[in-house]
């Protein structure tokens, strides 16, 4: 199904309506720009219609807890005070203004615009992304072209179209295709409509849009990353056992699929005797989180044990062998490992537990740069403002509890940028 | 392959007795294979084992789940034919023969279909609900579908999926016609191919008030799998009652293959419509937690074991279906063997990762 202008299409039509937009791009850029404040007003009525159970039919696939927590972070981060608030945090002040005079210089009025024709290429990892991505664009006044991951459920489509129903005069910012991912034709049409292509993936699927997208296109990669935990002085630490909960319970819940998911835990020493005994006393605290979490859909369950299965036996492929040390607990395991690299774990519940002495984690830190993101910290509070200032300064972004990892901060960036700034420029015109 | 030979050799496609013979000729392939292939080695090693003394029952033997199979292409050896999965969500496994697996894969074929009455020397015409062999369709369900036609000497061959400038399409009017045709010649009918199709045209004949009386010995032969069509599946009953109906062909004239590419054994439902297994394969369900083997008539992974193959390492596969084995004393047909009851399929593999790179953007392209 394609999205266009408002009106629903069959996705055979996506050839025709893409030439139709090339001449549609230059009419609408000319007119007219889109205000934040219409675009604010829609999600702020979207969160109202949706905390008043308007869309509970739609969220029926999610189970209740999961939706009493989508419906909480709603009530908070589609408001409209929110939404002023990341507008401020994010792009700083949008009033023009004209530059202090200096002798012997024009003075110049200074305008935060659009970018022009933003191209989103959306994962499937975290539900609403795709609606998320496009009311970013809208919100910096962009045209926006979205390619809708395959896993897509027919939800954000109908979130958008939704949008579009509280306030009409969004149809013209908003296109939306679910192109396959394998029709290099199209996308390439789309990518080269596009001022910029804001693309969340593996580092295949950017290395691919690189050279897909035409020279000249700002390419916004939101990449693939790797968190870790950091585990130091586990007997000093006060409360040791609910933070170690709390990382289990993280685990379990994001099954280690998301960037900031956690798939190697690294324990601060050179002895493989002290990683051993953290994975004895980990792996029945995780075996608890991971039971609390269980689905009861065998199908669900049948799959995700292959997913992992098939990623253990993959990481047999290719690699020189080295020392693995396997326990498993059911739905689950620990993979002891003397190595200290920073890779995927076979994920499901599956966590690597690796030896990292303090001194070595520069090294390290700086091995992984180019998949930097989330740490969880694990260590006594005196500690803990130290490490966190090694790892930011080594090139993490988000330095949080175990039980953390994945948690929303409101005011947080991503990737070390805040969104919004990346699709707008500045332009300058002479007074 | 010695013992291949010997096992595919067993006269009775169903003798239990042969459990000893198969966990030889298991034995005997895997010791090909990890001479043969150094990811199956690794893999081998990485689980635990080392050698063929270490297999003590066919569930020892390492696992290749069809997940693996389609992201990586497995070789061990020389080999004569190709064929893919179908790839429903645009991901093939890529499975090759050598010569030896293609006699034993056609000397299994004469035994099982010999045993169920399917290859006479009666001539029959031919109804595909499948493909049309095209070259460009290397998939192992058309190669099947085309070889069934075989089985009992051919006066004509029908396909209702053509080849056209836009890919397969299904040409239900033309079936229409040469039923019409058949009905007063005197040459059985089969109908081989996908279920789905098949029961389409039954809904078809019905909707439209057409029955014919096709003659004598006519048959349905389904293979292919269900697929999407589990919940109508689940209703056979409706299908036998269709296939009287519109057809006039008895319940005991349909016959229901099962196979997979990864797991080219031929198994073939009793008059029960249960899938025995034959003496050619194992069969153990995986815990769908731990993978550990369940006792009969528990709900788990499939795993398919046969040393059918040597030039790709499918000696024991997992797919994603879900099923139940049960004892073949359940099954009032005779057949001593266990026999095997699809349930389902795991849930869709599209699964949602960014952290495995597996984030389905542009998947596999090459730009």
């Amino acid at each position: 199904m394609i999205l266009f202008n408002g009106k629903t299409y069959e996705s055979s039509e996506q050839d025709r309506l893409l030439t139709e937009l090339e001449q549609k791009i230059p009419v609408i850029l000319s007119k007219k720009q889109l205000s934040p404040e219409v675009v604010i007003e829609a999600v702020d009525c979207l969160r109202t219609d949706l905390l008043e159970g308007k869309f509970d039919s739609l969220l029926e696939s999610f189970p209740a807890d999961v939706v009493d927590t989508y419906k909480k972070q709603a009530t908070a981060l589609l408001s409209r005070e929110h939404l002023h608030k990341k507008l401020a945090t994010e792009l700083g002040s949008t009033e023009e203004y004209v530059t202090d005079p200096i002798d012997g210089f024009s003075q110049i009025r200074v305008r935060k615009l659009p970018l022009g024709v933003l191209f989103h290429i959306s994962a499937g990892n975290m539900d609403f992304l795709p609606a998320y991505s496009l009311a970013e664009g809208l919100m910096t006044g962009n045209i926006n072209i979205v390619k809708l991951p395959s896993a897509d459920n027919g939800l954000s489509l109908k979130l958008i179209m939704q949008l579009i129903e509280y306030r009409p005069e969004l149809k013209d910012y908003i296109y939306v295709f679910d192109t396959a991912s394998t029709d290099i034709q199209g996308m390439r049409k789309m990518a080269e409509l596009s001022n910029a292509i804001s693309v969340w993936g593996s580092d295949m699927a950017i290395e691919a849009v690189r050279g897909l997208a035409p020279t000249g296109a700002k390419i916004i990669e939101w990449g693939q990353k790797l968190g870790f935990c950091y585990v130091s002085g586990l007997e000093k630490v006060s409360d040791a056992d609910s933070e170690l909960e709390g990382l289990a319970k993280h685990i379990a819940t994001t099954k280690q699929l998301l960037c900031s998911s956690c798939q190697v835990i690294y324990v601060d020493t050179s002895d493989m005797n002290v990683v051993k005994a953290f994975a004895a006393r980990f792996l029945p605290v995780l075996e608890t989180a991971v039971s609390g979490n269980q689905t009861e859909e065998i199908g669900i369950r049948a799959r995700d044990t292959l997913v992992s299965y098939t990623q253990r036996l993959k990481s047999y492929l290719g690699k020189e062998e080295k020392l693995e040390n396997v326990i498993r607990g059911r739905g689950c395991s620990v993979i002891l490992s003397d190595d200290d690299r920073l890779e995927l774990s076979p994920m499901m519940c599956n966590v690597l537990v690796k030896p990292l002495p303090r001194e070595n984690l520069g090294r390290m830190l700086y091995d992984s740069r180019y998949h930097l993101q989330t740490a969880g910290l694990i260590c006594q509070d005196e500690e803990r403002a130290e490490l966190a200032d090694l790892f930011t300064r080594c090139g993490l972004i988000r330095v949080t509890k175990g039980a953390d990892m994945s948690a929303y901060f409101p005011g947080e960036c991503h990737d070390g940028e805040y969104a919004l700034s990346r699709y707008v420029r500045i332009v300058n015109i002479e007074e | 392959m010695k013992l291949r030979r010997k096992l595919f050799s067993s006269k009775d496609p169903y003798d239990f007795s042969k459990a000893e013979i198969f966990l030889d000729a298991c034995r005997e392939n895997y010791d090909h294979l990890i001479t043969h292939c150094d990811d199956y080695k690794k893999i081998s090693e990485g689980l635990g084992i080392r050698s063929s003394k270490d297999i003590n029952r066919p569930s020892d033997i390492p696992v290749i789940p069809t997940m693996l199979m389609k992201q990586h292409d497995f070789r061990s050896g020389r080999y004569m034919v190709m064929a893919t999965s179908s790839g429903t969500s645009g991901k093939m496994s890529h499975v090759r023969f050598e010569f030896g697996a293609l006699m034993a894969a056609l000397k299994m074929s004469i035994k099982v279909t010999r045993y169920h009455g399917i290859m006479t020397a009666k001539p029959c015409r031919y109804i595909v609900m499948g493909y049309k062999p095209h070259r460009s369709n290397k998939t192992a369900v058309a190669k099947t579908a085309y070889l069934t036609t075989f089985l009992a000497p051919a006066i004509s061959r029908k396909f209702i999926l053509k080849h056209t400038s836009d890919g397969y399409k299904p040409d239900f009017e033309s079936i229409v016609e040469a039923l019409k045709k058949y009905e007063k010649g005197r040459a059985p009918v089969r109908f081989m191919g996908f279920p789905s199709y098949t029961f389409f045209l039954f809904r078809l004949l019905e909707e439209r008030g057409l029955s014919f009386k096709l003659p004598k010995g006519s048959k349905v032969m389904l293979g292919g799998g269900w697929k999407q069509f589990y919940q109508e599946a689940a209703d056979k009953d409706t299908f036998y009652k269709l296939a009287k109906k519109t057809l006039d062909i008895d319940e005991e004239n349909i016959v229901e293959f099962f196979g997979a590419v990864e797991h080219p054994i031929l198994y073939t439902d009793c008059a029960f419509h249960h899938f025995h297994v034959p003496v050619y394969s194992n069969i153990v369900i995986r815990d769908p937690d731990t993978l550990e083997p369940l006792e009969n008539g528990q709900t788990g992974l499939v795993n398919l074991i046969s040393p059918l193959c040597t030039a790709t390492p499918i000696l024991s596969v997992m797919t994603d279906d879900l099923g139940i084995l049960h004892d073949g004393s359940e099954c009032p047909c005779g057949v001593k063997s266990p026999y095997l009851e699809i349930v389902g399929r795991v849930a869709p593999e599209d699964i949602k990762t960014c952290a495995a790179g597996a984030a389905d953007i542009l998947k596999g392209v090459k730009v």
